[in-house]
């Protein structure tokens, strides 16, 4: 009776396991509960080229860790100007809820009369979605780097500015950072500020940074988050690392084309030592050999 | 004592032994004659078509060749160890036991580098070894020592065989043919036992013990080195060397054990291989087999510990595919030999031939996976190959040729005691020396 009573009760937790399980699996996704984080940013890449990213998302409400990418939607991107839209191109979010586009460095933008740029990332919305839509303000802002040494101190010179309608170009102020090539993110070695009208600043490099197997070493410019120009990057090259230096250090002997010296030195010790005790054996036999047949003949056998 | 008559008992004593060969002597050959020549149908076959043939691949590419070269050779190294020792130990019972090691270890020496020549593929490329040979490797490192200790065992093997060479050469009533008294008469080099001969062998002896004991050591210091300087997980080890010299010398002194049984057995040599002989050897195999299985326990067990990807796949790979292999080498291969050594009441000649048995099966496996299991268990996984190439399994041909290698050595050992008596009469005849002038310096003493 007791084990029926068990059997009985095993069967039924078993089942309302088996419920609960199907019924946690079988969970769906309800729009209400999640609220969508929608966010766009642009940043002008080395190249010239220009990035915009969509990031979208929808994050629980009740759990701020829940949070599920949106995936398929259709992001399109415009250039705007008080009414007017010129559509750039359109990106559909990947399953990591990512919606990117690049512009060409010659792209034509709609600008005011003060040179902002307005862009728009527009999501138009679906059965269980409603429309999401953000705008960035910008203006185009050109940044160079050049690294030189002078006098003989190894120099990042960062040149910022922008170009008006007559073709001039016009001093900004803006903080930059220095950032290098690092092996899994960008390292900063350095930040400043461009102020007062000038066009350049320069700063000092370290010459203590590893580069690649060819001492090459990269290093980026970078304006980030500002108000006025939003995300920009620069970068170039240069041989500055030192890696290759340390390299240099060491020297695989054994895979030379000959041995280091003490090999040779400890086995012909090893190999003499042996072989001339050889050699002593076999004199030594010959001379047994050769040994006169007098002891025999006279009997001086020994003989206790 | 009357030497000359001394010398011809013993000639009398032995000359069944070196003169007659019994039908089950005359068909013991034979079969080992028949299992080489099937043998040497396997190399023809192996020559002809290749590696390809064997179980030996891409990945996997040693097989039991190389298992049975490190066993062969462990074997030689180790006789050739204990042979030096002996020879400065001033007992009654070496002299029983002297000559079988002497001439394992010089067979071994001879039998086991051939497996390597069966390993290579290119055989014909062999003299760029010698050619262009590169100091840096332990392979040329292990060619140099291999050929200089096999020309050292040869020699120590000669020294020892010269006085029976001229006892048996000065024997008139022995019933040989000519070129046999002819070829004894070539080897005993004129050697009449006078004390200048006598005391120059004694001393070139001397010598080449303790060089055949520092040889044993280096080269198969060298031979463990071709595995341990690899960076291969399971080879790649501070104390293989040591472990090796330990496992040569438990796989060594169980074949010696074995040895004494056989040949107490069939030339009934029970008044000179006696139960001490057994005991004595016995005591030795525990103290060595204890020492073998601390040595594996600590390979192993800092390999668990250790956490390391290679190392968890490798035991992953022990202790899954090869398993029994693995039980049967580590266990019971090192504990059944320690349980019948152990107890004093289980120590008797049959039960000590037993435990070397045991031991000398669990050694070759112990080796088998050493090699095997490592190969199949790389650093890094193996990618894009055939299903078949990722496991290794031997074949006919490499059997055959395993046996054809044992059986060799059985030949030349039966083949070599023909030659000169198992117990080397020029040792008897010197002891009953040592003996006569202790007793003769004790009576003048009384006097």
């Amino acid at each position: 009776m007791d084990w029926n009573k068990n059997k009985n009760r095993f069967i039924i937790s078993l089942i309302v396991i088996l419920l609960f399980s199907l019924n946690s699996n079988s969970q769906e996704f309800d729009a209400e509960k999640y609220r969508m984080l929608y966010n766009f940013k642009t940043v002008k890449q080395a190249d010239n080229t220009r990035l915009l990213e969509v990031s979208f998302n929808a994050r629980n409400n009740e759990d701020t860790k829940d949070i599920i990418p949106v995936f398929g939607a259709e992001i399109k991107f415009y250039s705007s100007l008080e009414e007017k839209e010129m559509l750039l191109g359109s990106s559909k979010t990947t399953k990591e809820g990512i919606a990117k586009l690049i512009l060409p460095g010659n792209q034509k933008y709609l600008t005011n009369k003060d040179g902002n740029i307005t862009l728009n990332a527009r999501f138009e919305g679906s059965d269980k979605l409603s429309e999401e839509s953000e705008e960035i303000i910008f203006k185009n802002v050109h940044l160079e780097l050049d690294l030189k040494e002078i006098e003989g101190i190894k120099t990042a010179i960062a040149t910022v500015y922008t170009i008006n309608n007559l073709g001039e170009k016009i001093p900004v102020e803006t903080d930059i950072s220095l950032y290098v090539n690092s092996m899994f993110a960008k390292m900063k070695i350095g930040e400043g500020s461009i102020t007062d009208g000038e066009f350049e600043y320069h700063f000092e490099f370290p010459t203590d940074l590893p580069g690649d197997i060819n001492d090459n070493l990269t290093a980026y410019l970078m304006i980030e988050d500002h108000e006025e120009f939003g995300n920009v990057i620069q970068k170039k090259t240069a041989k500055w690392g030192v890696f290759h230096q340390h390299k240099k250090e060491k020297k695989l002997t054994l895979w030379s084309q000959y041995a280091p010296i003490w090999m040779y030195v400890v086995l012909t010790i090893l190999l003499v030592g042996v072989w001339a005790n050889y050699v002593y054996t076999i004199i030594n036999l010959f001379k047994i050999k050769n040994e006169p047949d007098a002891f025999e003949t006279k009997n001086i056998i020994r003989n206790t | 004592m009357d030497l000359a008559n001394r010398k011809k008992e013993l000639v009398e004593e032995f000359s069944p032994m070196i003169v007659k060969t019994s039908l089950w002597g005359k068909l013991w050959i034979g079969g080992l004659i028949a299992i080489i020549l099937v043998g040497l149908y396997a190399f023809f076959v192996q020559i002809q078509k290749g590696h390809e043939i064997t179980g030996m691949r891409d990945n996997v590419v040693w097989g039991i060749y190389i298992i049975n070269f490190i066993f062969f050779v462990g074997i030689s190294y180790s006789g050739a160890f204990i042979s030096g020792i002996l020879h400065f130990y001033e007992t009654s019972w070496k002299n029983s036991i002297s000559r079988i090691i002497e001439i394992m270890t010089v067979l071994s020496l001879v039998i086991g580098p051939i497996f390597i020549l069966l390993c290579i593929g290119r055989l014909d490329r062999l003299h760029y070894l010698f050619l262009y040979p590169r100091i840096q490797s332990p392979i040329t490192w292990d060619i140099i020592a291999i050929m200089t200790d096999l020309i050292g065992c040869f020699i120590y093997l000669l020294l020892t065989f010269i006085p029976d060479f001229a006892i048996l050469r000065d024997s008139k009533e022995l019933e040989i043919p000519s070129w046999r008294r002819k070829m004894y008469k070539f080897l005993a080099i004129g050697y009449k036992d006078t004390p200048t001969q006598s005391k120059r062998l004694h001393k070139i002896k001397n010598i080449m013990s303790a060089m055949i004991i520092a040889l044993a050591i280096v080269a198969y210091t060298v031979l463990a080195w071709i595995f341990s300087l690899t960076l291969q997980p399971g080879w790649n080890s501070t104390i293989f060397a040591t472990y090796f010299i330990i496992a040569g010398l438990y796989s060594g002194v169980s074949v010696i054990i074995i040895s004494m049984y056989v040949i107490r057995r069939v030339y009934k040599l029970e008044n000179y291989l006696k139960k001490i002989h057994f005991i004595g050897a016995g005591i030795v195999l525990l103290v060595i087999s204890l020492l073998y299985g601390y040595f594996t326990f600590s390979e192993y067990f800092a390999k668990w510990f250790s956490h390391k990807t290679s190392d968890t796949n490798l035991l992953n790979t022990l202790f899954g595919r090869y398993f029994w292999e693995f039980i049967l080498a580590n266990y019971i291969g090192i504990i059944i030999p320690i349980i019948i050594l152990f107890f004093k009441k289980l120590r008797t000649i049959k039960s000590i031939t037993f435990a070397a048995i045991v031991a000398v099966l669990g050694m070759w496996l112990n080796r088998y996976i050493i090699v095997v299991p490592t190969l199949e268990t790389p650093f890094l996984p193996i990618q894009d190959t055939r299903t078949e190439y990722l496991f290794y399994s031997a074949t006919w041909v490499e059997f055959a040729l395993s046996f054809a290698g044992i059986a060799a050595f059985f030949l030349f050992f039966t083949l070599l005691i023909k030659l000169v008596p198992i117990i080397p009469m020029s040792g008897i005849i010197e002891h009953e020396r040592k003996v006569i002038k202790k007793t003769k310096n004790y009576t003048d003493g009384l006097e």
